[in-house]
């Protein structure tokens, strides 16, 4: 067998394996650090995996492509599951693996105050998180990618809820999944209609215009799901209730990150597809600019960052709106590992001051310089200062939509990236600089456990963006650094930004017009809307669906129930108990008999 | 041609009295009418060479059915016609279906040529006799099992309950 | 041709006493009416019997007997029935019906 498809094959299986153990065998679970090692140890074993294709791919290995049939009727083949190891994949599956194992070596440390059980628990869901993940990067198809996709939005449920006995974390949970599940509904009947008329999920399947718009917009609906798009965005701020390491992996750098890789994958499909590529370059962009507002007016450092993931997701679904799939992808990449790195960077300090509150931060700086060091080289990065990585992909985003609907989503995406300087410049501020707050003054650094992790993120978070080149030549793109318009003027909002934050929110001041942004919280309002159209169009239609069971279909079977009945009751007078009537009926039959038998 | 007369004389005879017998109120006449169709059939018997079975039909049916229906009759005493009316309803039923019979069977029997087979001698007494207890034996002492199992049934059916030893009286 | 003659008679009576058995209500008066139909069959049995020859003439005999039989039993029944509704109105045996 292919050494490649071996790899590959370790990196499903292993983590597939240590869940399957976690689930089946409930007192390793419940030990807790025993589960933990079972998890880590799968991940391990997948990471290693990716890194050696990667290494392999560098080295000038091919694309390799392995399925085998799933579902077969009437003796064609209509589903096929397997491995897809080409240069996409494999990145991200890199990617993912070691996010992940950052995430989980992160969390031993993190979740040390649970009990066992629910600690081991939580480590089974990471295990069944990976599989599901690495099922949906390596899927050859459409389908199998569905499957995953499923797969993980309940280990996100899981993970969101992962406090169960508090009810906002409950309820968090229910909406998150209630939200994708019916953004999944876009993707089944956009598989249901690509395959109804082409016959095939590949992703090079030939269809028409139509057809692909058709399909495509099905997809984005799906997208705008599972990426937290606007106006399906609400659940990503919510699902902040679940343990920081889970937001860090799932609503950060991976599971929110599917989307965009689906869109990624099946660029060849919305080639054809102009319309819905307008589209995504709208959605995307309004996305990015009125996330990056409401980042700006948060309290709670997880929702910052949860706002901006929002915001850069939306960055990367206008690239690939605008036509390069590789603007959009290099981002995905370099997101995750700056973007995970922040989310641990600040459990470590939300750790430390047993607080979300920024309120209740400040000055950590000086009494946590390891976390606040990295923070800072993730926020540079997001942000876009050159020189990090997040400056190389974001540059090539905003390259990407030069131009284009009349240099308006150019000019809005800009200014966003104004904001997100902004926006972080402050989080900085508040947290790291100043006096700090009572809580704050009893904070130290954290074990070796969770700055290990911190510090291996921090090193491609700066480092990734000169693999730019490797990765086009390795996917098949075109990239070239070049100076231009674009970013000069992107560095510049960069530094703009930091620079007004400072101004703006340094020496502990809040300007008036703050509360003028704060203003702008208008989640509430999409949450309503959601919120009404649940309860006015949703529950009237299941309540029309049920006088629809309740008087036609039921009512079908009970009047043949009643007639049945009545038809008995109808015929039984003939049983008269009177003899007469019997002999004239017996005769009356006889006479009919005679007549009938040939009476000629 | 004697054979036309007495044989319309008879057939007159017995179809008015078998009318009466159905549609009488009375049910003593209704048996007197019946017992003399009975005697019509004898004499028909008679007609048609058949001088042995004319007189067991006068022993049997006119001796001893129209007793036992005297005797039924008599018994039950409800016998001057206070029978409730049957209604028309019935009557055309019974009508139609009787006149459907008749049509029938009488338009089959006058379609068929009975004249293909030549009429043989009409057995003697002997001859008849020797029938029984030779070519029908069987039949012969089944029946005279079912007589006694009829006898027996009716005896066993019709008889009152002997009052018990405490006086419980009425039937069960 | 006397045999037609014979047959049609012996299919009348039958078809009078059917209309018989189809109306009268008295329990008698139906035992009355199936006498005739019985009677007429032996008629029947034997003018086959004398005119054209065959069994006719023995069968009549049996078939006597059954009747007899069957007006025993019908009378002993009739008893039962007076005594159980204190009328002969057939109607009244309405065991079959529910």
């Amino acid at each position: 067998m292919n050494a490649s498809v071996l790899l590959g094959g370790m990196a499903l299986g292993a983590p597939a394996l240590a869940a399957l153990l976690l689930v089946l065998v409930p007192w390793v679970r419940h030990r807790g650090v025993p589960a933990a090692a079972v998890t880590i140890a799968g991940s391990l074993v997948a990471t290693a995996a990716a890194a050696k294709l990667v290494l392999d791919r560098g080295l000038g290995a091919p694309d390799v492509r392995v399925t085998t049939p799933w579902l077969r009727a009437q003796g064609q083949t209509l589903a096929e599951v397997g491995l897809q190891l080409d240069g996409i994949s494999v990145v991200m599956l890199l990617v993912v693996t070691v996010v992940a194992l950052c995430v989980q070596v992160f969390s031993l440390e993190y979740m040390r105050e649970e009990t066992p059980r629910s600690y081991g628990r939580y480590f089974a869901y990471h295990a069944l998180f990976l599989f599901s993940m690495n099922l949906l990067v390596l899927a050859p198809n459409l389908l199998q990618l569905f499957a995953g996709w499923e797969l993980v939005g309940v280990t996100s449920y899981l993970l969101i809820g992962f406090y169960f006995a508090k009810p906002s974390a409950a309820r968090a949970a229910v909406k998150a999944f209630w939200m994708t599940k019916l953004a999944d509904m876009g993707f089944l009947f956009g598989l249901l209609l690509l395959f109804a008329s082409t016959g095939s999920f590949e992703w090079t399947v030939a269809a028409s215009p139509t057809v692909a718009t058709a399909v495509t917009a099905l997809l984005f609906v799906a997208v705008v799901g599972k990426s937290a798009q606007f106006p399906l965005h609400v659940w990503l701020p919510d699902a902040m209730e679940g343990p920081t390491p889970v937001s860090a992996l799932l609503h950060a750098a991976t599971m929110v990150a599917a989307g965009v890789y689906m869109l990624v994958r099946a660029d060849p499909l919305f080639v054809r597809a102009p319309a819905t590529r307008e589209l995504m370059l709208w959605v995307g962009t309004a996305t990015a600019a009125f996330a990056a507002l409401l980042a700006l007016v948060q309290t709670d450092i997880k929702k910052v960052l949860a706002y901006s993931t929002c915001s850069q997701l939306g960055l990367m679904v206008a690239a690939i709106g605008a036509g390069s799939a590789f603007a959009g992808f290099f981002h995905l990449g370099t997101h995750a590992f700056f973007k995970a790195l922040l989310f641990l960077a600040a459990g470590s300090v939300i750790h430390a001051v047993h607080s979300n509150e920024l309120g209740a931060m400040g000055g950590l700086g000086r009494r946590m310089p390891l976390t606040s060091a990295v923070f800072l080289v993730g926020a540079l990065s997001l942000a876009g200062v050159p020189g990090f990585a997040g400056f190389a992909s974001k540059d090539l985003v905003l390259s990407s939509v030069e131009g284009k609907a009349g240099w308006v989503p150019w000019v809005l995406l800009m200014a966003s990236a104004f904001l997100t300087a902004l926006y972080m410049g402050r989080v900085l501020i508040k947290a790291f600089l100043g006096p700090p707050s009572p809580a704050a003054a009893h904070a130290h650094e954290p074990g070796l456990s969770m700055t290990g992790p911190l510090v291996l993120l921090a090193v491609p978070a700066v480092f990734a963006g000169f693999l730019g080149t490797w990765l086009a030549h390795s996917v098949g793109a075109d990239y070239h650094l070049h100076l231009g318009l674009t970013p000069v003027v992107a560095s510049a909002a960069a530094l703009l930004g930091l620079a007004a934050a400072g101004l703006v929110f340094g020496a502990g001041r809040s300007a008036p017009w703050a509360a003028v942004l704060e203003s702008l919280d208008r989640r509430g309002l999409v949450d309503r809307a959601w919120e009404a159209l649940y309860r006015q169009v949703l529950l009237r239609v299941s309540g029309w669906a049920r006088w629809v069971d309740r008087y036609l279909v039921d009512g079908v079977i009970n009047a043949l129930g009643w007639s049945t009945l009545e038809a008995g009751s109808a015929v039984r007078p003939l049983q008269t108990g009177r003899t007469r009537d019997y002999v004239f009926a017996v005769m009356v039959g006889a006479l009919v008999l005679a007549w009938l038998g040939g009476w000629r | 041609m004697t054979f036309r007369l007495g044989f319309g004389l008879v057939a007159l005879v017995m179809v008015v009295a078998a009318y009466m017998v159905v549609r009488s109120r009375n049910l003593v006449r209704a048996v007197l009418w019946l017992a003399l169709t009975l005697l019509g059939t004898a004499a028909l018997y008679a007609l048609l060479d058949a001088p042995f079975l004319a007189g067991v039909q006068v022993l049997t049916y006119v001796g001893g059915v129209v007793t036992l229906m005297i005797f039924g009759v008599m018994v039950t005493g409800r016998h001057e016609g206070a029978v409730a009316e049957i209604d028309s309803a019935d009557r055309i039923r019974g009508l139609l279906v009787a006149l459907g019979f008749f049509g029938l069977v009488s338009g089959a029997i006058l379609k068929t040529d009975f004249s293909a087979v030549i009429a043989p001698r009409p057995p003697s007494t002997a001859e008849l006799a020797r029938s029984l207890l030779d070519d029908y034996l069987l039949a012969f002492e089944v029946t005279s099992l079912l007589l006694l199992a009829a006898v027996v049934g009716a005896v066993v059916l019709a008889r009152r309950r002997d009052p018990g030893p405490v006086g419980e009286g009425s039937p069960r | 041709m006397r045999l037609t003659d014979v047959l049609l008679l012996a299919t009348l009576v039958f078809s009078i006493g059917l209309y018989g058995v189809l109306t009268r209500r008295h329990a008698v008066a139906l035992l009355l009416s199936i006498e005739l139909m019985a009677n007429a069959a032996n008629v029947v049995f034997v003018a086959f019997a004398t005119l054209r020859g065959g069994p006719g003439e023995a069968l009549v005999l049996f078939a006597l007997v059954v009747t007899v039989s069957e007006v025993a039993v019908g009378l002993a029944l009739v008893m039962l029935l007076y005594r159980r509704h204190g009328d002969t109105v057939l109607d009244l045996a309405r065991e079959t019906k529910h």
